[in-house]
């Protein structure tokens, strides 16, 4: 069953030709849109657990759409870095479901253009999947601006002042990294000549051009960080992720900044195997920068009253996990980095869902307003708290691991005090939400309707509820992830005799 | 020799199980007190029911998850674990009793009571953790169970007293967390299943870094000077919490995370060799003596328990960093002894502030008229801490004055005696007081705390003398702290 | 040093120019100046890709009578073409985006934007 070779084109067509086709369905009858979009995601995650079921039995493999073959032909590669698109699909479904009553109630959003609101969802998530199978630069640089164009439009839809103005500060930031991609990407072709990714790897081992190889990669990185929202390029994220309908917040801070961290594993799989250049600066600076993220993250944190303003930056900051791992370089640190990566994106999505669900019920954003929600909404109130304590790194939650290995990792590179940076960072984050569990169940509600409101509705409490199971779950099981992804991290290394 | 057995997990289960019961069921009040007094018995039964293979060396194991090749949750039932388990457990049951008679009617009972049951779970959960990283956690939840106990009254007071317990343990609990990290980047496990894990081959310095970190993070909840602010300032929670932070669960799961790593993470030998205890005991010795001399100006006689307790305490942390066999048993058997002495006195305390409503030390003139059995019981739990033979407190010192004269430390006697006589110095004036300086006028008039309440203190105060009288009966605590000894030091 | 830069005018032109847009995006206050610096900055990475694919004496790449290699490399023209459909987009989308300013504040200079906050 899995080895159906065309799964691979699947999990890109499926959702971006159900993007272009979703105005088009709901011309009738607009109420169409969600279920199309929630049919179409549907046949996308089978395709996704279908291609990841084949990686974890053969390992990576290839598909070339067309039958050209690769220099001349794009390649799509999938290997165990892709295998986040089961992690998309998951959450894209989710937050279709969740859109359901949300975005009928988003205030600025106007009824008719709902269908549109799912076709942006559709192209964003589709070029996410595109962007993690590729295997051609060029292609990686299309897949980019699809998924941030529709993000840009995404942060919109809200249609407030301030979404309009985040959306155009994300724009330019994003534009600007966009530009420096495919600057690289030029860079590169004019050095090797090729486009592929694994040609380029063999194009630029023991070539000449190792200047221009260096600038492209400094142009490459910043890029990517300006898409992950590193510190100190973070300034557009928070605004624009705070501003968002929420289930678009939990799509754009779960996953798309994690496309930027995707990006730059792409770059150390070329440049690793290349060989061509000491990556040693660049490590040193992703850890102090990811190191820097953490603790900024957590501190900007702890002083919003706003909780979607608060997540927000704790993505800030949890990115910064993941960028140390990754700098680090260490066995440990890589795994522990890459799996943040799913796990983080579960764990932040449920709590963004979380966030919503509060925001849709009470209409109410600030933890002062929403003092004593806990006896009203005990159940979202709950998911939210696992949610909390998971993306604090309480064992056995799906945070835990994750930062477990890289702190390891940072011991093992002999560097303690990058594993004092990502704990006390931890506990910074832990302070906020211990905050925010004081407010939910022990504060007196300053706000009489906040005892008024009844539990959300069931098309917002099941995906809520089963991202903050996936929490617990993916704590306990753990170890499956990070098997899965252990070639795949030594792969990565290999090259460096780690 | 291990036996696979699932007793160890089960005990915590129970708690916890208790806890779920109570915050879905426990709006009633007799099914709240029926589930908590039947969860407490089982739990003692269960763990009881291990003390006596336990006491021929037999230890019980059961790992629940592996995430990772080294790394998961895993229970072990040694003589050090049950030791602390089995004190707990009971004081579980006789808490329970004290709690449901003195909350009464008042606010928030099934949240109290809830997180009451999550805490003695945890308590359980680090008393039985095989392993470093299933200690950290159950040590952390704890953390967090107790905070609703501690802002129980939601007063600004309470509020302030809680962020203020948050901050310090929190901060404590990252240092352990870092140090598990170091300890397993070191030794490659962080089982606690045998006399050290750690050896010469990680080097001094990595070792000095594991014994800091682990150290200072325990610490702060073992109240070791000058990490013990914010123990007198949550004494705003209501009593049965305070005796439960101060008796059992918080400040011993500190005291016990000290022994864990001194026995289990680094060894005797290890520490012996590398003398990183040191400064341990002089910090100890200085908080004993200072504590001390702070509890005497404390008028409030809840805080005056508070600085007995961090003075007491460090009486633990002095006796483990002597690293001989007689000071091992002595900082052992005091988790026991000073447990079941102080829970009285809070007992006592809180029978007093329920059935009078007076808190301060200098209100107690005559007290002993109207309630003398409470203030009996009061009386046992002063003299055990004072140092009479047939008490409790007799046996800690006894033998920690042995281990000093063993190791030819004089100077820890010269301590002992002095904190003695401080101990005095505060506590036997409230019996005077009590019992002796009753205002001109005063009759005999007896109106005892409700037997809820004066039961429980009475049993404890039993317990106290049978802790001091019986130490060498097989089954006591001081047999089974003499059996986690011989292991810990081979013998 | 400047012979290398000679030798290398048309990237040097595209690395100037790149800058020049970077700096109206930061300088200017005006949206639609800040999109203008973000069009400069397109075009100097497109000018770039296109003279990647130059080859000295290079014919267009197009079969047919009378087509003699060397061929210039199709390529980057089709990159840039697709490059330009990108930019297209994130222009109109911008374009938009400050038109919804422009009615809801009335004003689409960044510092009075800010002040409105």
């Amino acid at each position: 069953m899995y080895d159906w070779p065309h799964w691979l084109i699947v999990v890109i067509v499926a959702p971006l030709l159900g993007a272009a086709l979703t105005p088009v369905v709901s011309l009738g009858d607009r109420r169409v849109a969600p279920w199309w979009a929630l049919g179409v995601m549907t046949v996308t995650s089978v395709a996704a657990v279908m291609l990841v079921m084949r990686v974890s039995a053969e390992g990576p493999f290839s598909y070339l759409p067309g039958g050209w073959r690769p220099p001349y032909g794009i390649e799509l590669r999938f290997d165990e870095f892709s295998a986040s698109v089961i992690v998309i699909c998951l959450i894209g479904w989710l937050a279709v479901l969740f859109s359901l009553r949300y975005i009928e109630w988003q205030p600025g959003m106007a009824k008719a253009r709902v269908p549109y609101y799912y076709a942006l969802l559709l192209l964003n998530l589709g070029g996410m999947n595109g962007f993690v199978v590729t295997g051609d630069l060029f292609n990686l640089f299309v897949f980019l601006e699809i998924l941030s164009i529709s993000s840009y439009a995404l942060v919109a839809v809200s249609g407030e002042r301030i979404a309009e103005m985040a959306a155009f500060k994300y724009l330019l930031m994003g534009a600007i990294s966009s530009l420096l991609v495919l600057f690289a990407v030029g860079v590169i072709l004019s050095v090797t000549g090729t486009l592929n990714m694994a040609d380029v790897a063999r194009q630029l081992t023991g070539s000449a051009h190792a200047t221009p190889a260096v600038f492209a990669l400094g142009m490459f990185t910043v890029g990517f960080m300006v898409k992950a929202a590193l510190f100190p390029v973070h300034i557009w994220l928070p605004d624009a992720h705070a501003i968002a309908p929420s289930p678009v917040s939990a799509i754009l801070s779960g996953l798309v900044v994690k496309m930027g961290i995707v990006g730059m594993v792409r770059l150390y799989q070329i440049y690793n195997t290349a060989g061509l250049i000491d990556l040693r600066a660049l490590n040193e600076v992703l850890i102090w920068l990811g190191a820097l993220s953490i603790v900024m993250g957590a501190f900007f944190a702890i002083f919003q009253d706003d909780i979607k303003l608060m997540l927000a930056y704790s993505t800030i900051s949890n990115i910064g996990y993941i960028v140390m791992g990754l700098g680090l370089s260490t066995h440990y640190s890589v795994i522990g980095g890459v799996v943040h990566v799913f796990n983080h994106a579960l764990i932040k999505a449920a709590l963004f869902f979380a966030a919503g669900a509060l925001i849709y019920r009470t209409g109410l954003r600030t933890l002062t307003a929403l003092r004593g929600i806990g006896r009203t909404m005990p159940v979202t109130c709950f998911a939210l708290s696992i949610g909390a304590i998971s993306i604090v790194g309480i064992p056995p939650t799906a945070g835990f691991l994750c930062k477990w290995y890289i702190a390891l990792g940072a011991f093992e590179a002999d560097r303690p005090l990058f594993g004092f940076a990502l704990i006390f960072g931890a506990l910074f984050i832990f302070i906020y939400y211990i905050r925010m569990v004081n407010a939910f169940y022990f504060q007196q509600p300053t706000r009489p309707e906040v005892l008024e409101v009844s539990e959300a509705p069931a098309s917002m409490l099941v995906p809520t509820v089963l991202l903050a199971a996936l929490c617990l779950i993916m704590g306990i099981l753990g170890r499956v992830p990070l098997a899965f992804i252990e070639p795949g991290a030594t792969r990565l290394l290999a090259p460096l005799g780690g | 020799m291990e036996v696979i057995d699932i007793r160890p997990a089960l005990a915590p289960a129970i708690s916890f199980a208790c806890s779920a019961m109570v915050f879905l069921l426990g709006s009633n009040r007799f099914w709240r007190s029926f589930w908590m007094l039947s969860a407490s018995t089982l739990k003692l039964a269960v763990v009881l029911s291990m003390l006596p293979s336990s006491l021929q060396g037999t230890v019980y194991v059961y790992d629940l998850i592996e995430f990772t090749p080294g790394i998961g949750l895993g229970f072990r039932a040694d003589a050090l674990g049950m030791f602390f388990a089995a004190v707990s457990s009971t004081l579980w049951l006789i808490t329970t009793v004290y709690a449901i008679g003195y909350m009464g009617k008042s606010e928030h009972r099934v949240r109290f009571f809830g997180f009451f049951s999550l805490c003695v779970s945890t308590t359980v959960g680090i008393a039985f953790a095989g392993d470093l990283l299933t200690f950290f956690l159950f040590y952390e939840i704890l953390t967090i169970c107790t905070y609703p106990l501690v802002i129980h009254n939601e007063t600004p007071d309470a509020l302030k007293a809680g962020r203020k317990y948050l901050i310090y343990t929190l901060i404590g609990g990252a240092f352990i967390l870092i140090g598990t990290v170091v300890v397993f980047d070191a030794a490659g496990t962080l089982s606690l299943g045998q006399p050290g894990i750690l050896s010469h081959a990680a080097g001094v310095h990595t070792l000095g870094l594991i014994f800091a970190l682990l150290i200072t993070g325990f610490a702060v909840k073992a109240a070791i000077m000058p990490l013990h602010g914010w123990l007198p300032s949550a004494m705003v929670a209501p009593t049965p919490v305070s005796a439960l932070l101060h008796a059992v669960a918080v400040v011993k799961a500190g005291a016990f995370g000290i022994l864990r790593t001194v026995y289990n993470v680094f060894g005797v030998d290890l520490l012996a060799d590398v003398g990183f205890t040191v400064p341990l005991k002089w910090v100890s010795a200085f908080t004993i003596i200072v504590a001390s001399l702070v509890a005497i100006f404390q008028d409030d006689l809840k805080r005056r328990l508070a600085y007995s307790t961090i003075s007491q305490l460090s009486y633990i942390a002095l006796a483990a960093a002597m690293l001989t066999p007689l000071s091992a048993a002595a900082a052992i058997v005091h988790i026991t002894n000073q447990a079941f002495a102080k829970i009285t006195m809070f007992f006592a305390a809180g029978a007093i502030q329920r059935t009078t409503g007076k808190t301060n030390v200098h209100e107690l003139a005559g007290i002993g008229y109207q309630m003398p059995w409470t203030m009996g019981a009061f009386t046992v739990a002063s003299l055990s801490f004072v140092g009479f033979p047939l008490f409790a407190g007799f046996i800690t010192k006894w033998y920690l004055s042995l281990g000093a004269l063993e190791s030819g430390e004089f100077w820890v006697l010269a301590i002992m005696i002095v904190s003695s006589m401080l101990n005095a110095a505060y506590f036997l004036p409230i019996v005077y007081l009590a019992f002796f300086k009753a205002p001109p006028g005063t009759t005999l008039r007896v109106a005892e705390a409700r037997p809820t309440l004066l039961i429980p203190t009475l049993v404890c105060a039993a317990y106290v003398i049978a802790l001091g009288t019986m130490a060498e009966v097989p089954g006591m605590p001081f047999s089974l702290a003499k059996a986690a000894v011989r292991f810990v030091f081979g013998m | 040093m400047f012979e290398a830069l000679w030798d290398n005018r048309d990237y040097v032109a595209a690395v100037v120019l790149f800058c020049i847009g970077l700096y109206v995006i930061i300088a200017k206050d005006n949206l639609i100046k800040k999109l203008l610096g973000l069009n400069i900055m397109e075009t100097a990475v497109f000018a770039f890709i296109v003279t990647v694919g130059v080859v000295d004496g290079g014919e267009p790449p197009i079969l047919g009578p009378g087509a003699t290699p060397p061929y210039a490399s199709p390529l980057p023209h089709a990159l840039v073409l697709t490059g330009i459909v990108v930019a297209v987009s994130t222009t109109a989308l911008a374009l938009s985006l400050i038109i919804r300013i422009h009615r809801q504040c009335g004003t689409i200079e960044a510092d009075e934007l800010r002040e409105m906050e």
